[in-house]
């Protein structure tokens, strides 16, 4: 369909104030004049706010060719690009327009936390201060600098981990104390955070640890063995590392921490169930870097790990003997066909025991994911 | 882009001398499959957008997110290219004066939705429209890819820039966003329609006949 439009050489109308930006709850009072060149009359206008037609009885007619409209009590702009205020000819066609902006002034950014991933960036995030909305689009800019130099640097990087954030990727100094602060503004005015002070080297994160390897404690039935290794981008610093193991039991959610790992790269759980299927996570805190006193923060969980213990022939209690025999007894045939494949199967050394309890944890996982969509 | 064009209208007139032998054209035998593209990108555009105006109109408020919104036009807005012509008049036009034409338009908007782009508050938005700028670039590409493939010339040299932005206010700015948008999606349905058109006038067999005239 061709849409029918009407081009006109010069603006009908005159709308006054334009884009006014205003405090929530103040009064306007906003008049509409129509040109010369207009054959229209103050009385055959009409002002609509965001498409709703305004009440005849907020007009006052200024002059021959104006006429003005109260507000009161603005409430805060319904979209971010304004609120629009038209002023329409009898027919309903738009002559002029203005758009309000009604809102509040930002509040101070609180919350402001940082970390650097092995000790090559830093990436801060913070909090609005305002517990509702502002109404108005509010711009925020991180901003650092070294304590004992003067220059103040601008982050430009912002929302990489979350909408209030951002990422300063490089030339940053070791050893010295960064000033960091946010500023918040919008169209009412600014706000500023509270400064945070901060070497990079007390708020190192690394990389979970790789190679994380659980395997039986030859027959013990309660028992399983952590292995991993200390994460590599850090490997050529000094720093001790401490460690934390969570597990659980393939079906529960209720994770179990080890806390007191301190740096060894590896571990024994024990007092586990047996015959059971167990899922293993490792993370990692780079503390004492170059013998900085401050913990790290702790990395993300490694990837988990599925091992199970063994279960001996004779029956154990406590175990729920259906579901749990049926288990036993698919596990125990698993591992004779494993067995047997390797004997006589070349190229499939890689199938076993181990592989089919990683398959356990990847279906547990798509499980969960297809439940969540 | 003007190498291609350089090379095809070299290949059209050494084709066209009987005394040499028949040059295989490869580019003319593109031609269906170029155009086929086009008219791909041309739909997914038009979807594309269905639903970023939307977005984009309910960010703008009301009046502008309703259905039958339709402002004035007022003279400094018209830089935008309109697609509102006489459609007889359209059809009457040769397939290069079409093409150019769609060439130019589908230019010029591409500049008025990067400005856009720089100014818009939110970040989804944002996004979005980089994303589609980026595949209005593809088909700007692609019916250039075309009228080589025909031995059109392209139309001449890059548009120029919007310049300093003329609506004087916010609420014109919107409007101007508002036909910005408007004029595009029309556009859009009307070269998916050309582009229909030309693909059922190129068809691989014409092109066939065409070399098997010009062999010894």
């Amino acid at each position: 369909a061709v849409p029918r439009s009407v081009s006109l050489a010069a603006d009908p109308a005159v709308i006054s104030p334009q884009d006014p930006t205003l405090l929530i709850g103040s009064s306007l009072v906003a008049t509409c004049t129509v040109s010369p060149d207009f054959p229209l009359k103050a009385a055959d206008l009409y002002w609509t706010l965001n498409g709703r037609r305004l009440p005849a009885t907020s007009y006052a007619t200024l002059g021959p060719t104006t006429l003005s409209v109260a507000l009161a009590h603005l409430n805060g702009s319904r979209q971010q690009s304004g609120d629009n205020l038209v002023c329409h000819s009898r027919d309903g066609g738009i002559l002029a327009g203005s758009c309000l902006y009604v809102g509040l002034p930002p509040e101070k950014p609180v919350n402001i936390t940082c970390w650097s991933k092995n000790m090559k960036d830093l990436t801060c995030k913070w909090a609005p201060g305002t517990e509702g909305e502002t109404f108005l689009h509010t711009n925020y800019t991180l901003k650092y600098k070294l304590r004992w130099y003067g220059r103040d640097n601008t982050c430009q990087e912002y929302h990489t981990a979350g909408p209030y954030s951002c990422h300063i990727p490089k030339d940053l100094a070791l050893f010295t104390p960064y000033e960091i602060w946010v500023e918040a503004s919008n169209r009412l005015g600014v706000a500023v955070s509270d400064v945070v002070m901060l070497d990079l080297l007390d708020v190192v994160t690394t990389d979970p640890p790789p190679d994380v390897h659980v395997s039986r404690v030859g027959d013990l039935e309660d028992q399983l063995s952590v292995r991993w290794s200390s994460p590599p981008a850090l490997k050529d610093f000094l720093f001790q590392a401490k460690y934390q193991i969570q597990y659980r039991v393939e079906d529960s959610s209720e994770w179990k921490v080890v806390d007191d790992v301190g740096n060894q790269t590896s571990c024994r759980l024990a007092g586990l169930r047996p015959g059971t299927v167990y899922f293993v996570q490792v993370r990692c805190n780079p503390f004492g870097i170059y013998g900085s006193k401050k913990a790290g923060i702790w990395s993300d969980w490694s990837n988990p790990t599925a091992a199970s213990t063994p279960r001996s022939e004779r029956a154990a209690g406590g175990c729920d003997p259906k579901g749990g025999e049926q288990n036993t007894t698919l596990r125990r045939e698993l591992k004779q066909f494993f067995g047997w494949v390797k004997k006589h199967a070349y190229g499939c050394s890689n199938l076993g025991i181990k592989l089919y309890d990683q398959w356990r944890v990847w279906l547990q996982k798509s499980h969960k994911t297809r439940n969540q969509v | 882009g003007d190498s291609w064009g350089i090379f095809t209208f070299l290949c059209a007139a050494l084709c066209n001398l009987p005394a040499l032998p028949a040059l295989n054209c490869s580019e003319e035998l593109g031609a269906g499959q170029s155009i086929q593209q086009t008219y791909d990108l041309t739909r997914y555009l038009e979807h594309q957008l269905r639903s970023l105006a939307g977005t984009y109109l309910n960010y703008l408020g009301p009046p502008f997110n309703e259905p039958d919104f339709n402002p004035p036009r007022l003279a400094r807005t018209e830089r935008v290219p309109s697609a509102t012509v006489d459609l007889d008049l359209w059809r009457g036009l040769t397939d290069n004066a079409r093409l150019a034409a769609n060439y130019r338009a589908y230019s010029r908007l591409l500049c008025y939705l990067r400005v856009l782009d720089g100014q818009v508050g939110t970040a989804e938005l944002r996004h979005r429209l980089a994303h589609f700028c980026a595949s209005l670039q593809g088909l700007v590409l692609s019916i250039g890819g075309v009228m080589s493939s025909l031995g059109y010339p392209l139309p001449a040299g890059p548009p120029a820039p919007p310049g300093a932005p003329l609506a004087s206010n916010d609420f014109l700015k919107k409007m101007d966003d508002f036909w910005l948008l408007k004029e595009l999606q029309t556009w859009l349905w009307r070269s998916a329609k050309d582009f229909n058109r030309l693909k059922k006038k190129v068809p691989p067999a014409v092109v066939t006949l065409r070399l098997e005239a010009r062999e010894f």
